[in-house]
């Protein structure tokens, strides 16, 4: 025999041999005999049941911590937009507001004060004027005869009465809720007001203006109508962005 | 003479000594492999005694009846007919030809000397 000859058959069945072994080896799985009685297997049987039991509970509380999380995210997510509802709701007018202010008081002027006849008119102009007197010195929310007045709100005259919100002025004393940011804030504000010119021009219409001290405590009631805004839309959101 | 023994037994011990095994589902690759080569094997001895023994062939038989087996057998699988039988049919014919071939050459070289 030719050592090339021999060199290949050897190659071969050294080839041969090792997928041999792997054959064996995947086919014959050592069988592992059971020789357990049946108490013993019915010890094996409980431990599992046990484990089983255990394993299922773990399972569960898992389950449960992971809904808890679930609720809380969801939760996290609404209360963050709650908040966010709260605070535009808020500055756009749609709640009561309390907080330090100042309250003005607008009343007609005593009888015997009148020089001739009763005509109480609330001029809208004037009106005005002291509402912007307000804003200038710091008022954050303000209403008046218990309308609460907001970015859209108008005061104009219609046939010959002043509304607000499309509600009359009509009965006397007026009062105007003013809330500041802070305490020193409405002490300023009624110092103010209390020289200003604005309230001095009411007397020409037969109305007193009268400034009380300032409060730690004025609430301003909400806007009652809903907010209408023309020529505005919300932008669809997109698919899949929630 | 003895080499190609020894590349068995070696051959062997390595198969038992890696912890390498085949999954289930390829066992059946592997034993018509396994058939395949033990046909070329007896068949490049049959030759061998018979003198007609070419290194070629041998080696190239004993690869490509393996692959052809395998390939044989993947098909079979995919085709959803047990095609691997015809080449354990085939071989295990063959097997069983080589060596009773190789029986009676050496009996007939046993009963002259």
């Amino acid at each position: 025999m030719g050592k090339k000859k021999t060199l290949s058959f050897t190659f071969i069945t050294m080839i041969i041999g090792l997928m041999l072994a792997i054959q064996f080896r995947s086919v014959q799985t050592p069988e592992v005999r059971d020789t357990r009685d049946t108490w013993q297997l019915r010890e094996d049987l409980n431990e599992e049941m046990e484990l089983k039991a255990r394993l299922i509970k773990e399972i569960r509380a898992n389950e449960q911590k992971l809904a808890e999380y679930e609720t809380e995210r969801k939760q996290g997510q609404e209360l963050a937009l709650k908040n966010t509802l709260n605070e535009l709701k808020e500055e756009a007018g749609l709640t009561d507001v309390t907080g330090p202010g100042v309250t003005i008081q607008i009343s007609k002027l005593d009888d015997e004060l009148l020089l001739d006849h009763l005509d109480y008119t609330l001029s809208p102009d004037l009106l005005r004027r002291l509402l912007n007197e307000l804003n200038m010195y710091g008022a954050k929310n303000v209403s008046i005869g218990g309308q609460r007045v907001i970015n859209t709100t108008v005061i104009r005259e219609i046939a010959g009465e002043t509304k607000i919100n499309g509600r009359s002025l009509k009965n006397f004393p007026l009062e105007i809720r003013v809330i500041t940011e802070t305490f020193e804030d409405a002490q300023e504000l009624y110092n103010r007001m209390v020289v200003s010119k604005a309230a001095e021009e009411f007397f020409i219409d037969n109305l007193k203006v009268n400034v009380l001290e300032p409060e730690m405590s004025v609430t301003v009631p909400a806007y009652e109508d809903s907010i209408r805004i023309r020529n505005i839309e919300s932008v669809k959101a997109d698919k899949g962005e929630s | 003479m003895w080499l190609p023994v020894l590349g068995l037994v070696v051959g062997i011990l390595l198969g038992f000594m890696s912890n390498f095994s085949i999954p289930d589902e390829y066992s059946n690759y592997l034993s018509i492999a396994v058939l395949a080569a033990l046909d070329t094997l007896f068949g490049g001895i049959r030759a061998h005694l018979q003198n007609i023994y070419d290194e070629k062939v041998f080696v190239s038989g004993f690869f490509f009846n393996i692959i052809l087996a395998a390939s044989l057998a993947f098909l079979g699988v995919h085709l959803g007919v047990d095609l691997y039988l015809a080449a354990v049919f085939a071989f295990g014919v063959r097997l069983f030809q080589n060596i009773a071939v190789i029986r009676r050459i050496l009996i007939a070289k046993n009963s002259t000397k």
